[in-house]
């Protein structure tokens, strides 16, 4: 076997309990390398069309890569992949910690969950050692109890645990799975196929190694890898303030996604920034598995009718999703908000963003108290916001009807609600707006799970990095090229970043660094993954971009199969047909169709259908797919 | 803790200081400890430990040393756990080691650990007096150098902080002995 791998796939069939160890195909390395790509091709063979995301034919798989738990920087991510409950096509999310490098110590590259237990257990791997053991007294407790009671089951608390909260066990359609009490896999639902499954958790340790072809090499490389971290002015303001740096940028920029996307700035905004938050409220800086930035952040409300709250987090995603998206300036409600999705396993974006959706629709008369059962509904309401939370999680009353999500929810209103359902395949969108960051839009529109800001989005036009544009797409794309607000050359931003992320979900390293602030692109994956696997084929540029549009593409045909086409790449009216009322992107809207077009066409996916043609099928060696369509 | 006799205290050149309050638990100190001394990625045989708190979002390393006194020392029935004269750092003597596991038990910061699959003892030489796990950290965290006897004596204090910690955890958790 190649470096870097273990070379083993860990089955368990819940149906009869069973554990089974396969050896993982060598012939899949060259064309998949691993992580995201392993999962597509497995996910893609064994799930058959058309099946119910949370009934016993669904799947879901932990997948990691030749670089998961090695020294490269930001090397402990891992992917949960599964057939997706919020969407019902291609459902991926990512998540750090320590879980991904514990499987490989433990001795496996992918784990796949299939079938459906009759009570509830939790799945403990323990090196060789593996069990299915009872979880019915852990039924029904929130995410940071579980975690507590099976290391303390165990004796250890190097144990890593996956495991799903009250959101899960009830099926929310965008319930998350929470490594140890804080790293959450939370978009499109994977908490809920592990509460289909009536899995509570997940418990990995491992004490083996995870072994490189060219140590030495390797370890040069990566210290200056993390050298590069270290010494970059962007990485170190984010090892200071997280994500919350971007606050301040995108209230300058209008892309603050404020009351339901209606607008992009937020009177509020310095509330919510990095600046005022870390000394108020920060005590202290973490990371995950070998990371040298360290962008999460320990917060603890001293005063006022959230004290006491001391939890992780939130992201920007968490300011943007309960903050400006609900017309809220005040940090702690955020991070209370926070932690009741942390404790319930929800996933932020979704959550936020569907309440969002039930305000604006109440504000603007479309739904009533009737609706709601009582509850009057309004914008920046701090009690209310975490009474919802509360209803979505235990599925009461109306919390019932958000829990489906905001499609859902608008279909089964009905009374033109759809307008204020700000979703793209069905997944919420998320703290951007391609009004006034044109490459975003195509990403949310093209997005293989949805309106997803993690496969495609280009940082590089929306903050203005001329010199790294110039680099990677050459002096003739500019000015448009980073110009926010024309469509122009923008599907060719996309297409790029978007193969640079997908070898970066295949090693799997994290999103900082890699997208944000541009530190590693390909050529750096080009170093690294031959150092690590001793595969050649790997060290050419134009092979991994190979690699990510055969990923890409094989994503495409899985949504295609259960009947995705280019009619569903589309956006919110809002975005399209509402020009932003203020701020530096006043009268922006969106022009989607000649980007879409583009992109297609770089893809060599057909313009009328948006499925990928014939000629690509045979390009990227994907003719294997007919056979299981 | 009065019945405690202190058998040697000396006076330590270089040793490896650690603030856990710069530590953010990223475990590179692990990756880069096992690579040098494994040839391979082995958190587990590592020479060091980060102790995660998940909970309480507190990462706190334990290292090799300061130890004026050293318990490995005192307690190794042949002398195989021995100081050096010079540089003051407790080494083992492999040859000599009956691999009877006492100094496992006595390291005061649980980094004395037993290789069960090649059946040896594991222990911290500080690289030689050039640490990894210190030029790796990228916080600062963990420093190597001629420090005051304070962070000795901080040490102290740390080890009494653990115990009442352990002691809490018993209280709320049970020791698993009832």
């Amino acid at each position: 076997m190649a470096g870097g791998y273990t070379g083993k796939i860990l089955r368990v069939n819940l149906t009869d309990g069973k554990f089974k160890i396969e050896t993982l195909p060598e012939e899949w390395i060259k064309p998949y390398i691993g992580g995201d790509g392993f999962g597509a091709k497995l996910l893609f063979e064994e799930l058959p069309a058309g099946i119910d995301p949370l009934g016993e034919q669904n799947k879901l798989i932990i997948a990691t890569g030749p670089i998961t738990g090695t020294m490269w920087p930001m090397s402990g991510r891992t992917v949960l992949i599964s057939k997706a409950p919020l969407t019902g096509i291609w459902g991926e999310s990512h998540v750090g910690g320590f879980l991904g490098a514990e499987l490989k110590y433990a001795g496996y590259d992918l784990l796949v969950i299939e079938g459906k237990s009759e009570e509830p257990v939790y799945i403990d791997i323990h090196n060789s050692d593996l069990q299915l053991r009872d979880a019915k007294n852990k039924w029904g407790l929130t995410t940071d109890k579980v975690t507590t009671a099976i290391k303390k089951d165990k004796r250890d608390p190097d144990v890593q645990v996956a495991a799903i909260g009250p959101a899960g066990e009830r099926k929310v359609r965008y319930a998350s799975v929470m490594i140890n009490h804080a790293r959450a896999a939370g978009r499109t639902g994977m908490g809920a196929v592990l509460g289909s499954k009536n899995v509570k958790a997940i418990a990995i340790r491992g004490h083996g190694a995870v072994e490189v072809h060219d140590l030495e090499g390797f370890m040069k490389f990566a210290k200056e890898g993390h050298m590069r971290v270290r010494t970059n002015p962007i990485a170190q303001g984010m090892s200071k303030v997280g994500t919350w740096g971007l606050v301040a940028v995108k209230q300058e920029i209008g892309e603050f996604p404020t009351y339901n996307h209606q607008t992009g700035v937020f009177d509020g905004w310095e509330k919510l920034s990095g600046d005022y938050i870390r000394p108020r409220h920060t005590i202290g800086d973490r990371a995950c598995f070998g990371c040298s930035l360290g962008c999460k952040k320990v917060n603890y409300i001293k005063d006022g009718p959230f004290a006491g709250t001391l939890e992780e987090g939130p992201e920007y995603e968490g300011l943007m999703a309960f903050g400006s998206l609900l017309g809220i300036d005040d940090f702690a409600t955020t991070l209370k908000a926070n932690q009741i999705c942390n404790r319930y396993g929800m996933d932020i974006i979704s959550a936020g963003s569907t309440i969002a959706f039930a305000i604006e629709a109440f504000v603007k008369g479309a739904i009533t108290e009737k609706d709601t059962g009582g509850l009057k509904l309004e914008w920046g309401n701090r009690e209310q916001l975490i009474k919802l939370l509360e209803m979505i999680g235990e599925r009461e009353g109306f919390g019932e009807l958000l829990a489906e999500g905001s499609k859902r929810a608008a279909d089964s209103l009905g009374r033109g609600t759809d307008k204020f359902a700000m979703h793209v395949k069905g997944m919420e969108v998320s703290g951007q707006d391609g009004r006034t960051h044109r490459s975003i839009a195509l990403g949310h529109a093209t997005g293989a799970r949805g309106a997803d800001h993690l496969r495609s989005l280009v940082v590089v036009d929306q903050l203005g990095y001329e010199d790294v544009a110039t680099k990677r797409w050459g002096a003739d794309k500019l000015p448009e090229i980073i110009d926010p607000y024309t469509e122009k050359y923008k599907a060719n931003a996309v297409f790029e970043s978007e193969n640079a992320y997908c070898i970066r979900d295949t090693l799997i390293v994290c999103w900082y660094t890699v997208s944000w602030p541009p530190i590693f692109w390909m050529d750096d994956f080009a170093k690294i993954l031959p150092l690590t696997t001793g595969e050649n084929y790997f060290s050419k540029v134009e092979n991994l971009t190979e690699i990510a549009e055969r990923q890409v593409t094989l994503k495409r045909l899985f949504n295609a199969r259960e009947g995705i086409t280019k009619k569903d790449d589309s956006l919110p009216d809002r975005f399209t047909k509402d020009p932003m009322p203020e701020g530096p992107g006043k009268g922006q809207v969106v022009d989607l169709e000649p980007m879409l077009r583009d992109y297609y066409t770089l893809r060599g996916w057909d313009l009328e259908t948006g499925l990928p043609t014939e000629n690509t099928l045979k390009r990227l060696s994907l003719e294997w797919t007919k056979a299981h369509s | 803790m009065s019945d405690i006799i202190d058998h040697e205290v000396v006076y330590l050149p270089s040793q490896l200081i650690v603030d856990f309050s710069k530590c953010t638990g990223c475990r590179i100190c692990e990756l880069a400890c096992s690579a040098k001394h494994e040839g391979k990625f082995q958190p587990s045989l590592a020479r060091l430990k980060i102790i995660r708190y998940d909970d309480l979002g507190l990462d706190i390393p334990n290292v090799c040393g300061p130890c004026e006194t050293a318990p490995c020392v005192d307690i190794c029935p042949v002398f195989a756990m021995r100081r050096d004269p010079i540089t003051k750092m407790t080494y083992l003597d492999e040859d000599m080691c009956i691999l009877c596991k006492s100094c496992v038990g006595a390291c005061v910061n649980g980094v004395i650990l037993l290789d069960t699959v090649k059946m040896r003892i594991i222990k911290c030489d500080h690289c030689g007096g050039d640490p990894e796990c210190a030029k790796v950290c990228p916080t600062g965290a963990i420093t190597y150098g001629p420090d005051t006897s304070l962070a000795t004596v901080d040490r102290h204090g740390k080890i009494l902080g653990y115990l009442k910690e352990i002691e809490r955890t018993d209280k709320v958790h049970g020791t698993g002995a009832e």
